[in-house]
């Protein structure tokens, strides 16, 4: 009983400290909405920590360069002002259901007017899933399945390329450089990007008049090619072509040299785009071709804080002590360009708004030309073709940027 | 049939390889009664210690092999002896989540020092012929280097007094505390035993595998089902259920494409779980 008149109580100090913290609030609320409007906050659930660290890290450096780089200028332009951008970081340990709590999070606490999704088709399709329930535009930098575009998310955009432009330029250049090449073997992971590569490359390689001699996929959590290999081995096809993250592709190549197995022609997706794949493997990686979105030695021009694809190679080696960008640094750091077009086109942080002028985004960037198609994917483009040579990357195709010519594996 | 002499080459190189990763990992979970979570991440661990040793000094991974075991046993002694001891007796649940939060801390700290970056010991020693079939040279010592884990551990088990002692704590925890066996001592032996074991496979993994942080857990799935099919509680366990399901996994990857491999791997446990559950060799009452 005194117990609970003693809490009925309150004394002047407690009146006070109350009456202070409620002048607190309401200031605080009062300047939220002032303070809200002075930054552009965009969120980015990242792969920080586990199994996709490596990729997460990439997008952080290229959107902290990119940020960096925006302010020091003194802001985006939204139609009169120019606003600060304030990037929001949140590590979901490459955990797909955490990447999509830390996205409602992102939206629901700290109020981002944009995402980024975070690597890999499957976790952008989880975090367009959610931008798309709060109408939240939602920028994906490595995402290139068409699978991820075509569930009618009017929320997302990709800044990568469908797929389907990495297999038919590069059968028909195969065909025209090695023309005995009839059969391929195709062996792809099973899993969102590599699977669709693999029956792309299949599809394309068969609508050319080549046979498909083998075609399979490895689940997730394989420790061994050898039986796979030691079947495409008998089957002795002129083109072997591999798709699986690099874990997967350095085993696969140092399982098919120890078996024995070769062909003219070894295409690895997306092996050598990585750098990781070629320092992993050394002398192995020579002669391995590939394909990719984005490559440093293309002389794109256009708007932004990079003018031009040199500009933005200066300032990524500055930052890095002298690495090359690959791909995932290149889409992902013009992601970045998408948002500041479109807040100058509007002028304003209506999210509607702002996803309709995403949507009619038609702009030129060091990275290349972006423009969303009807699904929400950049439109297909000339994409490299590359191949490991003296373990350095050279560029087959376009012909523009290309800088060496194809040749058959080593012996 | 040239290709199934292959296949089987193939299988019997991939179950050798697995016993290594399994024969640790066995030996803890039959003795301790603990399944411990960190020994994917002890696997790598080892491999990642033999990976900077020869990238940054040029030590060739043979040398490594002892340095590794004798470091991966001292730091499994002091975890036993300082940590899990603490909850040894407790329901193997109990055991379990403490290694599961110790392996998230050991994981997470490896990814953030050495990043998740596949990384490969460049030795390839390249590849003999028998005929129409061709042995790796790497997976031909990892096949030596499991029958020669096996062999000593069997011959400690059964010849020396560390061995009796750990049996006889496996046997019956308060006999032997009764005669003279200080208990808590043997349970940091064995522990620091499987940790060597993990570290050692890892140092053979660095030059066969790409060795990240990522696959950890599939290393553990592996050791795991290992034990299941070999069976807990004799030490050829691991040898005899690392073969059969590299075998298995091997010939089905090729009747039925690699996508079905894992999932014989599976279908195998399951009906050997049904029908012994004791595993191909092990002995009653470790289950």
């Amino acid at each position: 009983m005194f117990e609970r008149d003693s809490r009925r109580t309150s004394s002047p100090r407690r009146s006070g400290l109350l009456a202070a913290a409620l002048l607190a609030a309401l200031a605080g609320t009062a300047a939220a909405p002032a303070l809200a409007q002075e930054t552009i906050k965009i969120g980015a659930p990242l792969a920080l920590t586990g199994g996709l660290a490596d990729e997460g890290h990439k997008q952080d450096l290229v959107w902290k360069m990119w940020v960096e780089k925006v302010n020091a200028a003194g802001g985006l332009k939204v139609g009169d002002k120019t606003m600060k951008v304030e990037l929001i970081e949140y590590d979901y340990q490459s955990e797909g259901q955490r990447a999509s709590q830390l996205a409602e999070k992102l939206i629901n606490d700290d109020k981002v007017q944009f995402l980024f999704a975070p690597f890999g088709s499957g976790h952008t399709k989880i975090v367009g899933g959610v931008g798309e329930r709060y109408q939240v535009p939602t920028i994906a930098c490595v995402a290139s399945s068409e699978s991820v575009f075509d569930q009618s998310l009017k929320h997302l955009f990709g800044t990568l390329s469908p797929n389907g432009g990495m297999t038919t330029a590069m059968v028909k250049m195969f065909k025209e450089k090695f023309p005995d090449t009839k059969t391929i073997a195709v062996l792809g992971r099973d899993d969102v990007f590599p699977k669709s590569m693999a029956e792309g490359i299949a599809k394309a390689a068969e609508a050319q008049g080549l046979t498909v001699a083998y075609k399979e996929l490895y689940p997730v959590g394989t420790m061994d090619h050898a039986a796979a290999l030691s079947s495409i081995k008998a089957a002795k096809p002129d083109w072997i072509y591999i798709t699986g993250y690099t874990q997967d592709l350095i085993l696969a190549r140092k399982q098919m040299q120890d078996l024995g197995v070769t062909a003219p022609i070894v295409t690895m997706v997306t092996g050598p785009s990585y750098k990781e794949y070629t320092e992993g493997l050394g002398k192995l990686a020579n002669g391995i071709t590939s394909s990719s979105w984005w490559h440093h030695a293309t002389n794109y021009t256009g708007q932004g804080v990079w003018p031009a694809t040199a500009d933005f190679y200066k300032d990524f080696q500055a930052k890095t002590n002298g690495a090359d960008p690959d791909y995932v640094h290149g889409s992902c750091a013009a992601a970045g360009e998408v948002i500041a077009d479109a807040l100058a086109r509007t002028g304003s942080l209506d999210k509607a708004k702002l996803r309709d002028a995403i949507a009619a985004t038609d702009i030129q960037t060091f990275y290349g030309p972006i423009k969303f198609g009807p699904t929400g994917m950049n439109l297909p483009r000339e994409l490299p073709i590359i191949q490991v040579q003296d373990e350095t990357i050279k560029v087959l195709a376009p012909a523009d940027i290309k800088n060496a010519d194809l040749i058959a594996m080593p012996k | 049939m040239a290709i199934y002499s292959q296949i089987l080459a193939n299988g019997l190189m991939l179950g050798a390889l697995y016993a290594c990763l399994a024969v640790g990992f066995s030996l803890v979970w039959g003795v301790l009664n603990v399944i411990n979570m960190l020994h994917g991440s002890f696997i790598i661990l080892g491999g990642y210690l033999t990976y900077f040793a020869w990238h940054s000094w040029g030590i060739h991974p043979v040398v490594m092999l002892p340095v590794v075991g004798a470091f991966m046993f001292a730091l499994g002694y002091a975890l036993q002896k300082t940590v899990i001891n603490r909850v040894v007796s407790a329901p193997v649940l109990t055991t379990l989540t403490l290694t599961f939060g110790l392996d998230m801390i050991l994981y997470n700290v490896m990814t953030y020092w050495f990043t998740a970056t596949p990384r490969r010991v460049q030795l390839d020693l390249g590849s003999v012929s028998l005929g129409p079939v061709t042995l790796p040279v790497d997976r031909l010592v990892g096949t030596g280097l499991a029958l020669v884990l096996t062999l000593m551990l069997y011959l400690v088990m059964r010849g020396s007094n560390i061995g009796r002692a750990i049996v006889a704590v496996r046997m019956d925890r308060s006999a032997a505390e009764l005669m003279g066996i200080r208990t808590e001592r043997i349970y940091a032996i064995t522990f620091g035993i499987g940790a060597l074991m993990a570290g050692v496979a890892g140092v053979v993994f660095a030059s066969v595998f790409p060795i990240t942080t990522n696959v950890t857990g599939t290393y553990l799935g592996k050791a795991f089902v290992v034990c299941v099919v070999g069976g807990l509680g004799s030490v050829p366990g691991a040898l005899v259920g690392g073969l059969v399901l590299g075998l298995v996994e091997s010939l089905a990857g090729h009747w039925f494409g690699p996508q079905q491999a894992i999932t014989a791997g599976f279908v195998l446990m399951l009906v050997i779980l049904l029908t012994r559950p004791t595993g191909l060799v092990g002995v009653r009452g470790y289950e």
